[in-house]
């Protein structure tokens, strides 16, 4: 399956991932940790652990400090 | 994914926990974790009542911890009578980037009705931290100027405000890899400070005359969920990071808390919870041969005879 991947503020990769892969999958390809950043969907957030099942997601990563 | 208690669509997942949960439930376990943590601390004293309530002074950046922090205490204690809310931020001389912040900061005390003062490192101390990272006398990261700095200036407004209690927006990952630094540094007197001064109940805190207590309510929650918390709400956070951020031990740490943290869910609570107790006892022997004098300069409460804020100040010829 074929997904684009915008790493909000980065940039976008576009994925070629196998069927039953996770998003925390997607984040993993983009060496990114799933405790510092979302996954949105529509820019809905879905867990990490769900089957990548979008097109296209993006990924939002936390700011640190205040 | 359905959320574990209503079947709605789950929009994260806990590895700790196992939990999957919708907006709502999210929204609910993350609120009841706050409350739990502020009876647990108990730092709302049995004393204070509607004629004689205490004074919670929350620093307030305008970044996602502190906005989240300043919203769930609002929201708890608008109809308590016992509790007076005052929020402080702090202008640290840092162009562009701390506007924006105090921008929201703004907008947030105004939609909460929460009393908010801004103060400056300008005017405070005659330094700005775009200036001092310029200068830098000391060679050391921006963070180490500016965390001497801010800490000092919450601690003379809490007193200058009579506050009893300051409340800051640490959360889980914070204070985890906080733990883990003074752990690796080897450093126990630091433990049985941190213990002292902020993660104790209240009760159990020794040498508080000295300063203003603090109270960290979100410490058990995982920053990430406090910064989808605050997508969810739609809360007016600032979400850039600091130009000046530059805290490589601590950046080091972080990276590897993720990776155990992956591998082994959970990895953060049972570092704070072993800490805590290490902590503990780590305060109540080195409080037997602890003293504080005050600084020979400003007067305050130091462990050596001029406060680091004293001494910052004099290399930057401030």
């Amino acid at each position: 399956m074929h997904v684009m991947v915008e790493v909000v503020g980065e940039d976008t990769r576009e994925l070629d991932v196998e069927s039953g892969a996770t998003y925390a999958d997607l984040l993993a390809a983009c060496d990114v940790s799933p405790h510092e950043a979302s996954v949105l969907v529509d820019g809905q957030p879905v867990p990490e652990d769900g089957e990548v099942s979008a097109e296209r997601v993006e990924v939002l990563r936390v700011v640190k400090g205040g | 994914m359905d959320c574990d208690r209503c079947g709605e669509a789950a929009v994260m997942h806990a590895a700790y926990s196992g939990a999957h949960l919708c907006e709502k439930h999210f929204r609910h376990s993350l609120e009841k974790r706050v409350r739990r943590r502020i009876r647990e601390d108990g730092i709302v004293p049995e004393t204070a009542t509607p004629e004689d309530p205490v004074t919670w002074l929350i620093g307030l950046s305008g970044g996602k911890d502190s906005v989240v922090l300043t919203q769930i205490l609002a929201e708890t204690f608008a109809e308590d009578p016992r509790i007076e809310l005052l929020a402080l931020s702090i202008h640290e001389g840092i162009e562009g980037y701390r506007d924006e912040s105090l921008d929201a900061a703004e907008s947030l005390t105004d939609d909460l009705g929460v009393r908010h003062e801004t103060i400056a490192y300008a005017e405070e101390f005659g330094v700005r931290m775009d200036e001092v990272v310029e200068d830098d006398p000391e060679d050391m990261a921006a963070c180490a100027y500016c965390g001497v700095f801010r800490r000092d200036l919450l601690s003379t407004y809490a007193e200058e405000f009579t506050a009893d209690l300051l409340l800051t927006g640490h959360n889980l990952d914070d204070e985890a890899e906080t733990a883990l630094m003074n752990f690796l540094e080897g450093d126990v007197a630091q433990m049985a400070k941190h213990f002292d001064a902020s993660l104790g109940p209240l009760d159990e805190r020794t040498l508080t005359d000295r300063h203003v207590p603090r109270a960290k309510p979100l410490r058990d929650v995982p920053e990430k969920e406090v910064a989808l918390y605050a997508r969810l709400r739609d809360l007016p956070a600032h979400i850039t990071e600091c130009p000046h951020a530059s805290e490589s031990f601590r950046g080091e740490i972080q990276s590897l808390l993720y990776k155990l943290e992956e591998a082994h869910p959970g990895t953060r609570h049972s570092i704070m919870a072993g800490y805590e107790q290490l902590a503990r006892q780590a305060a109540r022997n080195v409080d037997r041969d602890r003293g504080y004098a005050s600084c020979d300069t400003c007067g305050r409460p130091t462990t050596g005879d001029r406060c680091r804020r004293c001494q910052l100040l004099d290399a930057l010829g401030a």
